[in-house]
C-alpha cells in the first residue's frame, strides 16, 4: 500500500528513476478518476476503518435500547452487564479505528497532495522554457499550493462518506426491523434532507467565491505596499495607499459577512431539518409505542438515532460540496499536466562541435570559433531575439493563458471563454511543435541545432539572457549549482565577474544565504553573480545578453577585461553597446533591423561606419542632447 | 584588493559531495526487527521529530535576519483591546450563542420526559400531540436563534479581523525609512501574505467558534447536572480523565502546526523559484537538481507531517476512550440508580443523549483552541514589526536655506565595518555633481546620507543648517529626494501614484506634472483618465510609462536637492536615453547628486566625485580630473578611445 510521500517519476525523465505512470488528462472528471484509482486499495481500506469508527453512533443506541428494555426495565443483571460489556467492547473497537482511519487518511491525503506537487515540478522540469510561453506562472503555482490540497480533501471526504454511508445503511436496517415505517422514514431522510438544503449551496457559493476573490484582492495590496515600501517611505503616500488598503479590507470584510450570513441560513436550515427530523420519528415512534408494537427500549433507540442522522448528513452535504471543488481544481491540474513538450529528439542526432563556427542565417550573423565576438545593435530586443536563436530558445512571443478565470461569468458564457482560451492554448502549442519540427536556421559547425538532442545543444551553448535567474541557497549554490567546481576555479569565476563583494558582505563567505532570486543583493550584485555562474558553467560557447547593464564603469571595465582574458580560445558572444566591452573584442558585429550590417575591429568601425558610431559612442551622443 | 575580500574562502568552501540528506537515516522507519524494537525506533523518531518541531519554532520566534517578533502577551493584549472596543457586540454573540446552546439543550429532556410518560402510562399516552409541538416549537426556535448567533459570530469575526489586518499595514506604513531602505522585504512579504492568511483564519473562525464551544460545553455540563446529579458526576469525572493528553497535545500541536506551515511555504518558494527560473533552470541544466530539490523539500515535509499524524493520534487515544466510555458509564450508573429508585428512565434517557452529544464541542474547543495557538504565533510575527524603533525625531527647527552640505561623514552596516570613512562634500547649489566609483566602494550610502535615509555614526549631513535627519518626514521629502532603480507602479489610480509626496494636490497640479515628464498623452488615452486603476494585475505599463510616473512623482514632490541613485540602470538603454531627456527638464536649476554607472552622465556633469573604499580621492569637473590623470582620467579614455 502506498505511503507519503509517494514515489513520482513522472513526466520529466532527467532522474533515473523507473517512470510511473502520467496521469489521465481526458477530462476532469477522468483526472479525478485517475487520482483516486492511484490509490485504491488505501481509500477502500480507510472507507471500511471509517465505518469501524462509526460502530459506537450505529450500534450504541441500538445496544442501549435493549439494555432499557432487558437490564434496567426488565431488572435482569446479567443481561444489563451483557449489554453493557457489549457497549464497552464497540467503543472499543471505535476508539481503535478512530486511530486507525485517521492515520490511512491522512496518507491517503498527503499521497494526492505530495504526488500532485510533485507532478507540477516535473511537468515545469520537463516543459522548461516552453511552459510560461503557455500558461501564467500563477496558475501554475495554485495547481501545486491549494489544488493539490483540493485532491488530498476529495481522498478524504470520500473515505468518509462511504464510512458512513455503511453506518447510515446499517442504521436504516437496524431501524427496518423493529419498524418498517421508522425505517423507511430513516431511509428516505437523508437523501431528502440533503436535497433540501443543496439549492442552498449556489448563493453561498457565489458569496464565498466574491469573498475570495477580494481577499485575494487585498493580499496584492498589501504584498504591493510592502513591494513599493521604500518610495512610499523615501516619498510618501502612505496614507493615500493605507486609505485605499483600509478601503479593500472594508469590501473585504463586508464580502465576507455575506458569506457568513449565508452560511449561517444553511446551518440554521439544517438545524430546522434535522429537529423535524427528529420531531417525526419521535411522534411516528410514540404511535406505535401507543399501538404496542414497540417497547419503551425501542423508542430509546430511535431517540439516539434521530440524533445520529446529523452526522452522515453532513458528511454528504461535504461530499457534494467538495466534489464540485476537486472538479475545478482538476480542470486547473490538467491543463498543465496535458501540456507535452514541443521537441522531438531526431532520429539520428549529430554530435555538435562547440569548437566550431556558429551561424545564424536570419541575421547573417557567422561567429568564428574561439574569439570573443560583440553583437551591437541599437535595439536591445533584437540582439536579445539573436541570442535566443543561437541557443535554440522559443521567443516569448506569446500570452500565456490561464485555464480558469475568476471573470464572474456563469454557465454558458463560462463554458464558451473556457473553449477559448483551450483553443488559444493549443493553438500556441501548435505554433512550437511547427517551430521545432522545422530546420532551426542556426548551424553549429555546419549541423542544424534541430539535428542535435536538445540536451547536447544545451551543453555546447550556454546562452545567460538578461531574465537569468538566482536561486534561494548558498552562495557556493549559486556560483556551483551543479557541485562541480574546486575552491580555486569557483573563485576564479567570482574574480572574473568582480562580484568578491558579494562574498565579503556575506559573514559567512561561500555559505551565506541569498535570499530567494537573490532578492538582498543589489541589482548590479545579482547580476554579477549570474555572471560568475554563468563563467564557471565553463560551456564550449558563451552568449552573454547585456552582461553587465546594471554595473558601473568601473567594474565594467574590469569585467570585460577579465572575460575576455578566461575566455581565450573559446567562443564567448556578448551583447551589448559598452566601449569598455567594445575595446576587448575580437570581433564586433554591428546589427541593424535584426541583420548583420557591419562588422570588424572596434576601432575601424569606430572611425569608418557612421552607424556604429551613432549607437556606440554614446558620450558624444548625450553631449549634443544635453547642450 | 581582490585577494582581501576572498580572504576566508578556504574556511567556508564546502566540499557537498557529502552533504547530508535532506532527512537523517534515524526518521525512516526500520525494515526489520520485532513489534518491541519497531515501537522504540517510532518512539525515538517522534522524538526527533519533535526536537525538529522545537528548533524551527524557536528560529520562527527568534528570526537570525529580518524584522523581530513580539511576546505572546502582547498578541493577548491586542486581542483584549480589539474586544473590548466592541463590548456590545460581544455581549450579543454570548448571549445568542447561550440561547441557541441551551435551546439544543431543552431537547433531550424533553424526549426523556416523553419517554417517562410512555413508560409510566403504557399505551394510553395523552398530550403527545401537545409535546411533541412543544418540540417542534424548541427546534423552530433553536434554529433562529443558531441564525442569530451565526450572523453576530460572522459581523464580530470579520470586524476582529478587518481591524487587525488595517492595525497590521499601518504600522507597515510607519516603519523607520532607515530600516525600510536597508533590509530586505521578503519577510515583511511573508508576514503579509501567510501570517496576515493564518491570523485571518483563526480570528474570523477561531474566536467566535471557540465561544460556542465553550458555552456549549458549559451549558451542557449545566443540563446535566440539573438533569440527574447522580447520572452526570461519574460521566463528568470520565471526561476529564483525558485532561492530561490534552494540555500535553495543546503545548505540542501548535509547534509541529508552525513547523508543517513552514516546510509548506519552503515547498511554494523553491517551486516558484523553479518555475519563474524556468529558463535559467533549463539553460544550465539544473532541471535534475530542482526536481531533487523539490522532493527533498516534501520529504521534509512529511516528516513534520508524521509529527503532527502520531501527536493527533496520542491524543485520539486518550479523547476516545474519554469521550466514549461515558456511555457505558451512564449505562450501567443508570441501572443501578435505576434499581434504587434514585433516577428515571426519562433522566437516563436525556443523560444518554448529553454524554453523546458532547463530544462534539469538546472536541472543537481542542482544534480551536490549537488553531488559535498557531493564529497567535502568526499574529505575534505581526505585531512585532510594530516594535521597530523609530529612528529619528523630528525637531522643530526648519531648514533655513537650501545648501546641503556633509561633513566628517562616516557609516558602518555592520559594526566595526565603516564604508564612509570621513568624507566632507558640500554641493554647491544648482550644480550637478556625479559620483562614480566601483561596487562596493560606499557610494550609494553616500548618497543615502545625503538625503537623510540613514543618521550617519559620526558627522553631520545639514541642509540649510538642520541635520536631514533631524527634520519632520514630510519636510524632509519636500527638501531631498532619493531616487533609486525601483520604480514601482502601485496598484491605485494614476493620480494615487502620482501624487505620493504631497498628498492633497489638485487635478491640474497632477496633470501638469504628466505633462512635464510626457506622459500627458498616453494617460489622457486609458479608460478612464487619471482613475484608471494601474498597478500590477491591472492595466500595465510599459518600464518607460512607469518610469515617467515615478519622475512625475518627483515633480509633484519638488525637492530642491535630489539623489539619484543609478536611477536609469535597470532599464535598456534606449529607454533611458529617452527618459534622461525628460529628466533633463525635471532637473532645471535644481541641485543634483548622480551616483552613476554610465560614464557620459559623468560627463555631463558639473563636477565629478570619484569615491575610492569610502573615501572622495578625486573631486573636479570632468575637465580637471581629466588633466589630473587620475582614476577617472584612466576610465574616461578606455570608454572612449
Amino acid at each position: 500500500m502506498q505511503d507519503f510521500p509517494p514515489r513520482i517519476a513522472t513526466f520529466f525523465t532527467g532522474t533515473d528513476d523507473a517512470p510511473t505512470p502520467d496521469p489521465d488528462t481526458r477530462s476532469p472528471a477522468s483526472f479525478l478518476r485517475w487520482v483516486i484509482g492511484q490509490q485504491k486499495a488505501l481509500i477502500a481500506l480507510s472507507s471500511l476503518c471509517y465505518a469501524l469508527w462509526f460502530l459506537p453512533s450505529t450500534l450504541g443506541p441500538w445496544i442501549f435500547g435493549r439494555a432499557v428494555d432487558q437490564g434496567i426495565v426488565g431488572g435482569s443483571t446479567t443481561a444489563l452487564v451483557g449489554w453493557a460489556a457489549l457497549l464497552l467492547l464497540v467503543v472499543m473497537i471505535g476508539s481503535v479505528f478512530g486511530i486507525v482511519s485517521h492515520t490511512l487518511v491522512v496518507r491517503s491525503w498527503l499521497v494526492s497532495l505530495y504526488g500532485t506537487l510533485e507532478m507540477v515540478t516535473r511537468k515545469v522540469a520537463q516543459m522548461g522554457h516552453v511552459l510560461p510561453r503557455r500558461s501564467p506562472t500563477g496558475e501554475v503555482l495554485s495547481v501545486a499550493s491549494s489544488d493539490s490540497d483540493e485532491f488530498g480533501a476529495l481522498t478524504e471526504i470520500l473515505a468518509r462518506t462511504v464510512g458512513q454511508l455503511v453506518s447510515y445503511l446499517t442504521v436504516a436496517f437496524i431501524v427496518l426491523t423493529m419498524s418498517w415505517q421508522l425505517g423507511l422514514l430513516t431511509l428516505v431522510a437523508a437523501p431528502v434532507l440533503v436535497g433540501a438544503a443543496l439549492p442552498l449551496l449556489r448563493p453561498l457559493h457565489r458569496r464565498q467565491q466574491v469573498e475570495r476573490s477580494r481577499t485575494s484582492d487585498l493580499t496584492s495590496m498589501a504584498t504591493d505596499i510592502v513591494a513599493g515600501l521604500r518610495i512610499l517611505r523615501g516619498i510618501g503616500g502612505e496614507q493615500t495607499f493605507g486609505a485605499n488598503y483600509d478601503r479593500q479590507s472594508q469590501s473585504a470584510r463586508d464580502a465576507g459577512v455575506a458569506a457568513g450570513i449565508w452560511q449561517a441560513v444553511v446551518e440554521a436550515v439544517g438545524v430546522l431539518l434535522s429537529g423535524l427530523f427528529l420531531v417525526a420519528l419521535v411522534w411516528t415512534g410514540t404511535r406505535e409505542v401507543q399501538s404496542g408494537s414497540l417497547t419503551v427500549g425501542e423508542l430509546v433507540t430511535f431517540l439516539g438515532y434521530g440524533l445520529f442522522m446529523v452526522g452522515p448528513i453532513r458528511t454528504f452535504f461535504e461530499f457534494a460540496q467538495k466534489g464540485v471543488r476537486s472538479l475545478v481544481s482538476a480542470r486547473k491540474a490538467i491543463a498543465i499536466f496535458e501540456q507535452r513538450p514541443p521537441w522531438r529528439d531526431p532520429a539520428e542526432p549529430v554530435a555538435l562541435d562547440g569548437t566550431a563556427a556558429l551561424h545564424d542565417a536570419a541575421s547573417g550573423l557567422t561567429v568564428t570559433p574561439r574569439i570573443l565576438t560583440v553583437v551591437v545593435s541599437g535595439v536591445p530586443e533584437q540582439s536579445a531575439a539573436l541570442a535566443d536563436r543561437l541557443g535554440r530558445y522559443l521567443p516569448a512571443d506569446t500570452e500565456p493563458v490561464a485555464a480558469e478565470e475568476e471573470d464572474g461569468t456563469k454557465g454558458r458564457a463560462a463554458r464558451r471563454a473556457r473553449a477559448a482560451r483551450a483553443e488559444e492554448r493549443a493553438r500556441i502549442a501548435a505554433l512550437d511543435e511547427e517551430r521545432a519540427r522545422q530546420e532551426w536556421g542556426v548551424t553549429l559547425g555546419g549541423v542544424d541545432l534541430a539535428r542535435a538532442n536538445l540536451d547536447d545543444v544545451r551543453r555546447q551553448v550556454l546562452v545567460s539572457d538578461t531574465g537569468s535567474q538566482l536561486f534561494a541557497g548558498t552562495l557556493q549554490d549559486a556560483v556551483d549549482p551543479h557541485g562541480r567546481l574546486t575552491r580555486e576555479q569557483a573563485e576564479h569565476a567570482l574574480r572574473v565577474a568582480s562580484a568578491e563583494d558579494v562574498y565579503d558582505a556575506l559573514p559567512e563567505g561561500w555559505q551565506g544565504q541569498l535570499d530567494e532570486r537573490g532578492r538582498g543583493l543589489s541589482g548590479g550584485q545579482r547580476q554579477r553573480v549570474v555572471l560568475a555562474r554563468a563563467i564557471a558553467a565553463d560551456a564550449p560557447v558563451l552568449v552573454l545578453v547585456e552582461p553587465t547593464s546594471a554595473v558601473d564603469a568601473h567594474t565594467e571595465a574590469r569585467i570585460a577585461e577579465r572575460v575576455a582574458e578566461t575566455r581565450r580560445g573559446r567562443t564567448t558572444v556578448v551583447t551589448t553597446v559598452s566601449p569598455l566591452w567594445l575595446h576587448h573584442a575580437d570581433h564586433v558585429v554591428l546589427l541593424h533591423d535584426g541583420t548583420v550590417v557591419a562588422e570588424g575591429r572596434h576601432a575601424d568601425l569606430l572611425s569608418d561606419n557612421d552607424d556604429y558610431r551613432r549607437v556606440v559612442a554614446r558620450a558624444l551622443d548625450d553631449e549634443e542632447a544635453v547642450r | 584588493m581582490s585577494t582581501d575580500l576572498l580572504a576566508t574562502s578556504a574556511e567556508t568552501w564546502r566540499d557537498r559531495s557529502n552533504d547530508p540528506p535532506a532527512i537523517p537515516d534515524e526518521l525512516r522507519p526500520p525494515q526489520h526487527g520485532g513489534v518491541r524494537e519497531r515501537g522504540r525506533a517510532l518512539r525515538q523518531r517522534h522524538d526527533l521529530r519533535r526536537q525538529r518541531a522545537e528548533d524551527v519554532y524557536e528560529a520562527s520566534r527568534n528570526p537570525v535576519r529580518g524584522w523581530p517578533v513580539s511576546g505572546n502577551h502582547a498578541v493577548l493584549a491586542f486581542f483584549g483591546d480589539l474586544v473590548r472596543s466592541r463590548k456590545r457586540s460581544f455581549a450579543l454573540l454570548v448571549l445568542l450563542n447561550a440561547l441557541a446552546a441551551a435551546s439544543a439543550l431543552v431537547v433531550p429532556r424533553l424526549l426523556g420526559a416523553l419517554v417517562n410518560r410512555v413508560q409510566s402510562q403504557g399505551a394510553a399516552v395523552d398530550g403527545l400531540d401537545r409535546l411533541a409541538l412543544t418540540v417542534v416549537g424548541v427546534v423552530v426556535l433553536q434554529a433562529l436563534f443558531t441564525f442569530g448567533a451565526q450572523r453576530t459570530s460572522t459581523h464580530f469575526g470579520q470586524d476582529l479581523l478587518a481591524s487587525a489586518r488595517e492595525y497590521v499595514v499601518g504600522t507597515i506604513l510607519r516603519l523607520p525609512i532607515g530600516r525600510v531602505e536597508g533590509a530586505s522585504t521578503g519577510d515583511l512579504v511573508t508576514r503579509v501574505t501567510r501570517d496576515v492568511g493564518t491570523m485571518a483564519r483563526s480570528v474570523q473562525w477561531g474566536v467566535p467558534r471557540l465561544l460556542i464551544s465553550l458555552l456549549t460545553v458549559v451549558l451542557s455540563v449545566v443540563a446535566m447536572l440539573l438533569n440527574s446529579l447522580v447520572l452526570a458526576l461519574p460521566a463528568l469525572v470520565v471526561f476529564a480523565l483525558c485532561t492530561p493528553a490534552v494540555r500535553t497535545y495543546l503545548r505540542r500541536a501548535p509547534k509541529a502546526y508552525i513547523t508543517e506551515g513552514a516546510t509548506y511555504s519552503r515547498i511554494n518558494t523553491t517551486l516558484t523559484e523553479t518555475v519563474e527560473g524556468a529558463r535559467t533552470v533549463e539553460a544550465l541544466g539544473l532541471s535534475g537538481r530542482r526536481v531533487r530539490a523539490g522532493g527533498d523539500d516534501i520529504e521534509v515535509s512529511a516528516q513534520a507531517e508524521r509529527y503532527g499524524m502520531t501527536l493527533r493520534n496520542v491524543l485520539f487515544a486518550a479523547l476516545n476512550g474519554a469521550f466514549q466510555v461515558p456511555q457505558v458509564v451512564t449505562l450501567v450508573v443508570g441501572a443501578y440508580g435505576y434499581s434504587r429508585g434514585w433516577v428515571d428512565l426519562g433522566q437516563i434517557t436525556a443523560a444518554m443523549l448529553y454524554v453523546v452529544a458532547l463530544s462534539e464541542p469538546l472536541d472543537a474547543v481542542i482544534g480551536e483552541v490549537d488553531r488559535l495557538q498557531v493564529g497567535a504565533a502568526s499574529t505575534s510575527r505581526l505585531l512585532g514589526i510594530a516594535e521597530v524603533a523609530p529612528d529619528r525625531e523630528a525637531g522643530d527647527r526648519l531648514p533655513d536655506g537650501v545648501e546641503l552640505v556633509g561633513t566628517d561623514l562616516r557609516f558602518a552596516y555592520r559594526e566595526g565595518h565603516d564604508v564612509l570613512h570621513g568624507v566632507d562634500l558640500r554641493l554647491r547649489t544648482g550644480e550637478r555633481l556625479a559620483v562614480v566609483g566601483p561596487s562596493g566602494s560606499g557610494k550609494s550610502t553616500l548618497g543615502r546620507l545625503l538625503s537623510g535615509i540613514n543618521r550617519p555614526r559620526t558627522g553631520t549631513a545639514r541642509v540649510g543648517g538642520v541635520d536631514l535627519v533631524d527634520l519632520p518626514l514630510e519636510v524632509l521629502r519636500t527638501e531631498v529626494a532619493l531616487v533609486t532603480q525601483e520604480h514601482h507602479v502601485f496598484i491605485g489610480t494614476v493620480r494615487d501614484n502620482v501624487v505620493l509626496a504631497r498628498e492633497d494636490s489638485d487635478d491640474d497640479a497632477v496633470r501638469a506634472a504628466l505633462r512635464a515628464v510626457g506622459a500627458q498623452a498616453w494617460v489622457e488615452r486609458l479608460p478612464e483618465g487619471l482613475d484608471t486603476v494601474i498597478g500590477s494585475g491591472r492595466q500595465s505599463l510599459t518600464p518607460a510609462q512607469a518610469q515617467q510616473v515615478a519622475l512625475a512623482r518627483l515633480i509633484i514632490a519638488d525637492p530642491h536637492t535630489l539623489v539619484l541613485d543609478e536611477a536609469t540602470s535597470l532599464i535598456d538603454p534606449r529607454t533611458a536615453r529617452t527618459l534622461e531627456g525628460s529628466m533633463n527638464s525635471l532637473l532645471e536649476g535644481r541641485t543634483v547628486v548622480a551616483i552613476a554607472h554610465r560614464l557620459h552622465t559623468a560627463h555631463d556633469a558639473d563636477r565629478i566625485a570619484v569615491v575610492l573604499d569610502g573615501r572622495i580621492v578625486e573631486l573636479g569637473s570632468h575637465d580637471e580630473l581629466l588633466d589630473l590623470d587620475g582614476e577617472y582620467a584612466a576610465l574616461w579614455r578606455a570608454w572612449t578611445s
